[in-house]
């Protein structure tokens, strides 16, 4: 019940601070953007240029999101209004985990459907383009699924703005690249099948993390 | 009297630091109850027991005969509480904020209406209801989060530094506000580091300083138990001299002149003050001094607390 409560609160507050507005536009303005440069893709469609791109800069911004304003809720004491009320600490978490992970979704696949027209447009749509698509988008999603934990991990360690800010573009952005490094030295492995065991496992583990951090600091 | 709060022996310590050291006592239903102490004394320590914001403590605390520990769930909406420091997302509206605690307390949405439209009355916040918090005044952000307090009607209030920061109009608005709380028959704890908040609403009052209860009384009870009753001012008129030999009276400790036309008296702690005063006028009406005041000095709340926090008192 308070987590489906905290959820909604959470998207409100990313639409009412215009970060939805941000997102969802900025990320497929870069669609656009890597279109008009015109990147030697060596045969791979837009569309999937954008996923890699879009994930990479969305996976930065997620991390950076959630830390810094995990960091600032904790140092303005903001958590002591929700747990004097019956909501339990892993639902503040899982709230703001699942916010961002879900505007980020949206924001990717948005993204993706305008690299998807400017490919039909450009070079037309083929089966091999929608495949490729479809794996850029299955492996940015679980890079934003990783990337939202280890925001979150930062958040909750951390108590300095600047810090956090910091770790989160150094850590977020890169680490989530792990996902893809399997299938560059092992060629046989599917990248689809890949991220998503990666990206659900890890996710599992570091959340997991965070709410046993979470649950023992002191507000 | 039912007893509302109870602190059996707790103790709590951060790192290297005794934040509470075996405080025990009690808060009876319907009291309003002064916490006060310098800063870092303890004081939101204990608040953030009783509010299970801290759970790692010894000792036990109960709430109607209930232990917190074990029976947190059925006690939230009990308690209402306002953090001494504890602020709203910046892009919440007032509205908003009430809608949202409202929801997570379980009120329902007729309820919560009902509710967030007699307290914002209540805290004369009506005007600002649809502002965004970041815009409302310090005043009216305190009273925010009293208003947050209240939202699901609690029986007991515990108020963190309720009135600090505020300038002296807002203090008195919301003392006001807090007296009217306490008509209405809640059981209030509020905590302050200033004497002069919590005398006039308080019923009882708790002295804490480094983690220890130095004394718990009604305002005349710490009066008494101070023992600063035990002086008496005598001035004389000008151009007479000072009465003399009042030491040699057996309830005298010794004089003091404070200037050449006034003196005071410092009494035995052991002695009845009245047959002092009694033996003091006998011996100013033998010695024919012409007398312009005689007062029995009582010590101001104040006074009690500064002694207490710098140990003058045991």
């Amino acid at each position: 019940m308070s987590l489906r409560l905290l959820f909604l609160d959470e998207l409100m507050g990313y639409a009412k601070s215009k970060v939805m507005i941000v997102l969802w536009f900025g990320l497929p303005l870069l669609s656009f953007i890597i279109h008009f440069i015109q990147p030697d893709t060596e045969g791979l469609p837009i569309s999937f240029l954008v996923g890699l791109v879009v994930s990479s800069i969305g996976g930065t911004l997620s991390s950076v999101m959630l830390s810094t304003s995990i960091v600032s809720e904790k140092n303005q004491h903001v958590y002591e209004l929700f747990l004097i009320r019956p909501v339990k600490r892993s639902s503040l978490l899982l709230a703001k985990f699942f916010s961002v992970f879900l505007c980020l979704i949206v924001a990717i696949i948005i993204s993706l459907i305008v690299g998807m027209i400017i490919d039909i447009f450009t070079v037309g749509l083929t089966e091999y383009f929608l495949n490729e698509t479809f794996e850029s988008l299955i492996v940015s999603i679980s890079a934003m699924a990783i990337t939202c934990s280890i925001g979150i991990f930062i958040g909750v360690l951390v108590s300095s703005i600047p810090v956090a800010a910091i770790l989160s573009v150094y850590l977020g952005g890169q680490l989530s690249s792990i996902i893809l490094l399997p299938t560059i030295f092992i060629e046989s492995l599917n990248p689809v099948i890949l991220a998503l065991t990666l990206g659900v496992s890890l996710t599992t583990i570091i959340m997991g993390l965070n709410i046993f951090l979470f649950g023992r600091q002191q507000f | 009297m039912i007893d509302c709060i109870e602190f059996r022996d707790v103790s709590k310590k951060y790192k290297d630091t005794q934040a509470l050291d075996n405080i025990s006592f009690k808060i009876q239903k319907g009291e309003v109850f002064g916490y006060i102490g310098p800063n870092g004394a303890g004081k939101t320590t204990t608040i953030k027991i009783l509010v299970s914001l801290i759970k790692d403590f010894t000792g036990d605390v109960f709430i109607y005969g209930k232990n917190i520990a074990t029976n947190r769930k059925d006690l939230y909406n009990l308690i209402g509480y306002h953090p001494q420091e504890a602020h709203f997302q910046g892009w919440r509206t007032v509205d908003h904020a009430f809608k949202t605690f409202g929801r997570l307390s379980g009120l329902s949405s007729d309820f919560l209406e009902t509710q967030t439209q007699e307290i914002l009355e209540l805290l004369d916040l009506s005007d600002v209801r649809y502002k965004k918090i970041v815009h409302l005044s310090g005043g009216m952000f305190q009273k925010l989060r009293l208003g947050q307090a209240l939202l699901h009607e609690p029986e007991i209030l515990i108020l963190d530094e309720p009135l600090s920061g505020l300038d002296p109009t807002m203090r008195f608005q919301f003392k006001k506000i807090i007296k009217k709380l306490a008509k209405q028959g809640k059981t209030i704890l509020f905590s302050s580091h200033i004497l002069n908040d919590v005398q006039d609403i308080a019923g009882k009052i708790g002295i804490v300083d480094k983690g220890h209860i130095l004394n718990i009384g009604t305002p005349e009870e710490l009066q008494s138990a101070f023992h600063v009753g035990n002086l008496i001012e005598i001035v004389v008129a000008r151009n007479t001299p000072l009465c003399h030999d009042l030491k040699e009276l057996s309830s005298v400790d010794y004089i003091e002149e404070v200037k050449s036309v006034k003196q005071i008296v410092h009494l035995k702690h052991d002695v009845d003050i009245d047959e002092a005063i009694q033996q003091i006028l006998g011996q100013i009406s033998n010695q024919k001094c012409q007398i312009r005041k005689f007062n029995l000095l009582e010590p101001s709340l104040e006074e009690v607390y500064l002694k207490y926090v710098r140990g003058e008192v045991e």
